[in-house]
């Protein structure tokens, strides 16, 4: 089965997205009576959102490059925001220097130290923020960052010798079957890792 | 050139735009410690190191009376007063300010006794302050009821200064604080105070914008154009 990625199908796609994520009508932030009228609003999509038990990261300040959870909401500028085991002591910080996660703790709002201390160890909240995607990012960035002079050129080596494996896996598969007028077919530009040796792997911790 | 190789520590606390140097501009994200504590000895104020505050006012509470004349039988009253300020001087010129409205006591002939600067506990727990208030307008004086939330009273002050300047255009020296309390949560006032005292309460983040950790790498001048919107996995699209 062939996918074919023209234009129609991605019109599709979007519009499929938007279906699924239409959800029961709720009131947001600013109350609805105060403005006279019922004001209605479907999550529109996101994911997301800034409520008490949402885990979020530093991305400004002191703290920066921390992972804390929202304790409680000030205003729609500021949080109260508390990390126990996660180095973060509980303080008031203002939601232009946070980045949200997809994790959610169930926590009441103004939950104490002790109490979401414990929680976050039931829920093993840093071995999951771990094994995010954006974490293993984040800790391969701080590993390239890292790298000494004779390492950079360990990976410039090894990114050439790649590049050459690829290269030479699709002049393969080029030779082998001829290109058709009006198909596109999703070429692999990833090689196959099973096939080729362990020089792959950049991060040689 | 050796000294430009040298990271040297920087005589004076410059803003990170007059540092002019080549050295700082040039750095790249890894830090050397000695720079990274630098840099948090430099944002660090008076407060604990992580603490983000408004803060613009103080409290502080003064006492005072009355010089006593010689030949008076009783002793001058003494009177307590609590007070918003940014510092002692501004307090202690409030404090007389309202001694000679309320009281006939001038500062020439009075004496303050105290001033104790009134430092809350740090923030555990968000509060609501409702603050009355009396300001000057252009046209006239006016009586306002403002509610707040904030986790110390210093906090929701500095938001209604702030607050009253953007709305009515009024300036500190023309507000008065003629109460102040915590509001529980079932005497909240204001809708839109009452709205995030809700649990429930949530919303998305948007217009998000990725900036520099520390304003230390804020660049001058940049290679690239301006990224203006920061793409996050917010959506389910």
């Amino acid at each position: 089965l062939f996918f074919f990625f023209n234009d129609t199908a991605t019109t599709e796609i979007y519009t499929r997205s938007i279906v699924g994520s239409v959800r029961c009508v709720q009131e947001t932030g600013i109350n609805a009576e105060y403005m006279g009228i019922k004001y209605i609003r479907d999550y529109m999509g996101f994911k997301r959102f800034v409520q008490a038990g949402r885990v979020a990261y530093i991305n400004y300040g002191v703290d920066h490059g921390k992972v804390c959870v929202i304790v409680e909401v000030i205003n729609s500028t500021r949080v109260l925001v508390d990390g126990p085991t996660l180095g973060v002591p509980r303080q008031v910080i203002s939601l232009r220097r946070l980045a949200l996660t997809d994790h959610l703790l169930k926590v009441a709002k103004g939950i104490h130290t002790k109490s979401l201390e414990a929680i976050i160890k039931k829920e093993d909240l840093v071995k999951k923020i771990g094994e995010s995607s954006w974490a293993k990012k984040l800790a391969a960035q701080k590993r390239r960052a890292e790298l000494n002079d004779f390492e950079r050129f360990q990976v410039m080596m090894l990114k050439r010798q790649k590049a050459y494996l690829v290269n030479k896996d699709v002049a393969q598969t080029h030779a082998k079957k001829p290109k058709k007028a009006g198909k596109k077919e999703a070429k692999p530009k990833e090689a196959k890792s099973s096939q080729y040796p362990d020089i792959f792997h950049f991060t040689q911790n | 050139f050796f000294f430009l190789m040298i990271r040297r520590p920087p005589r004076s606390t410059q803003g990170v735009s007059s540092a002019a140097s080549d050295v700082y501009k040039r750095q790249v994200s890894t830090q050397s410690t000695w720079d990274f504590q630098w840099c948090q000895r430099r944002s660090m104020g008076k407060e604990s190191k992580s603490q983000f505050s408004l803060k613009k006012v103080k409290q502080y509470i003064l006492v005072g009376r009355a010089k006593p004349v010689a030949g008076q039988k009783e002793e001058p009253k003494v009177y307590r007063m609590r007070v918003f300020a940014p510092n002692t001087v501004i307090a202690k010129s409030k404090f007389w300010t309202l001694m000679r409205k309320q009281k006939k006591i001038k500062h020439t002939g009075g004496e303050l006794i105290a001033i104790h600067e009134v430092i809350e506990n740090p923030s555990k727990s968000v509060k609501v302050y409702g603050i009355v208030l009396r300001y000057q307008s252009r046209t006239g004086y006016h009586n306002m009821y403002k509610e707040y939330r904030d986790t110390n009273i210093c906090g929701a002050m500095s938001q209604m200064y702030m607050d009253m300047a953007g709305r009515h255009r009024a300036r500190e020296e023309t507000i008065h604080i003629v109460r102040t309390c915590v509001v529980p949560e079932s005497k909240i006032k204001r809708a839109e105070t009452k709205s995030f005292t809700n649990g429930n309460v949530k919303f998305p983040l948007l217009n998000r914008i990725s900036r520099p950790p520390i304003k230390k790498f804020k660049a001058f001048a940049r290679a690239k154009r301006p990224t203006l919107f920061l793409q996050q996995n917010n959506s389910d699209s």
